[in-house]
């Protein structure tokens, strides 16, 4: 994204892809903070970034990558800035309620209470490859990880969630 | 040869995968293909769960995040937040939503029959095959609606279609920008349909064509 474009162009392209990506990256934020609040103050201030450093941004079509790796970056500040104390699974649940209930769907509420549940090592591997569809190799870059580690971590996301939704896990693979 | 348990494994880990032997011991193994099939059911499942639609805001502020605040703020008067955009074009959105999602275009076998289901329920809508191959199939978020977001494998080269029900056109569009030639098409009763194709891949006549029989093998269910 260098400045091919006048300055208005410029922002008016910028402003169009944060408006496009948002969505995706507030999803990101919140499965990886499970909290509202947090994940929407952590997307403003990756926004912020992301404008002070757009010329870093040379193919637009990296962008969503781009401002995933900046979240991450801002909740290692978060958690660096001030050690947040331990959390309780259900108390999260419960404060969380109005987002993870579906009106369309009962049993995403369970599923949405399930992945809550799920370590974070294994939770974010899986929200990456999920929702935001990278590849193995992509994770693993992004984690800084070896491949057949995420394949792991993916592996025991899985099947962990499958018992916590109370799928018929008989013919699931042992660890 | 993979044993069953190695398939799961390796299936529990990426269940989208397209690995060759994978491939091979599901078209050998009914109990792992039931096992896929039943596995790609909970994967569409989790895949919902995971597209939380963020509609409403926030419901409580965090104390302490007043130094963030008043960063928003300080944004805001300089004009660089995307909350004081125009709302874009509806043809600008729908390319900018591709051009983000470019792993659509990289698969290149059909997506599963429950995988399609799931997405396509909640426009009330069925796919019949004279289409062609679906081989990318998503709910996705779009201007404050969950919409299918499909690749289809035609003749003339894969065409992303998105169901729009929710965006009404007053009249067909075509678009040529950012590398991709489309055409938005108004839907009496159902929005619209978006459909695009790489600029690469196709001329405007190619999309044209491929719009109208795209059209024709939607059925509404509703």
């Amino acid at each position: 994204m260098k400045d091919r474009f006048g300055g208005n162009q410029r922002r008016a392209r910028f402003q169009a892809l944060c408006q496009s990506l948002r969505p995706d990256l507030l999803r990101f934020a919140f499965w990886l903070s499970r909290d509202r609040a947090l994940a929407e103050d952590v997307v403003q201030e990756t926004m912020l970034r992301a404008w002070k450093a757009q010329d870093s941004l040379l193919d637009e079509a990296a962008a969503k990558p781009w401002f995933l790796t900046i979240i991450r970056r801002e909740f290692a500040r978060t958690f660096e800035r001030k050690r947040l104390p331990a959390v309780d699974i259900d108390e999260l649940i419960r404060s969380e309620e109005p987002i993870l209930a579906a009106a369309e769907e009962s049993d995403l509420a369970e599923m949405r209470a399930a992945i809550f549940k799920l370590p974070d090592e294994y939770r974010e591997p899986l929200v990456l490859q999920v929702l935001m569809g990278y590849s193995t190799a992509e994770i693993a870059r992004e984690l800084g990880l070896s491949g057949p580690a995420v394949l792991t971590r993916l592996f025991r996301a899985r099947r962990q969630l499958r018992a916590l939704c109370g799928e018929d896990t008989a013919q699931d693979p042992a660890e | 040869m993979m044993d069953h348990e190695a398939y799961r494994r390796a299936l529990l880990a990426d269940p989208s995968s397209d690995d060759a032997e994978l491939r091979r011991h599901r078209e050998a193994c009914p109990e792992c293909r039931a096992y896929a099939e039943s596995l790609l059911r909970f994967e569409s499942r989790l895949e919902r769960a995971l597209k939380l639609n963020f509609a409403a805001p926030a419901a409580r502020l965090r104390p302490g995040r007043l130094a963030l605040a008043a960063s928003v703020l300080l944004a805001l008067l300089a004009g660089a937040v995307w909350l004081a955009a125009p709302r874009a074009s509806l043809a600008a959105a729908v390319v900018a939503h591709v051009v983000h999602e470019p792993q659509s275009w990289v698969p290149q076998t059909p997506v599963a029959d429950p995988k399609l289901a799931a997405v396509l329920r909640d426009a009330h809508m069925h796919l019949n095959g004279e289409a062609g191959a679906v081989s990318y199939a998503a709910s996705c978020e779009f201007r404050g609606h969950i919409v299918p977001h499909l690749v289809v494998q035609t003749a003339e080269g894969p065409v992303t279609v998105m169901v729009l029900v929710h965006e009404t056109a007053a009249q067909e569009v075509q678009f040529d920008e950012h590398g991709y030639r489309g055409i938005i098409v108004p839907v009496a009763g159902h929005g619209s349909i978006a459909l695009l194709m790489r600029s690469s891949d196709a001329r405007m006549n190619d999309v044209e064509e491929v719009a109208a029989r795209v059209r024709e093998a939607i059925a509404w269910s509703n």
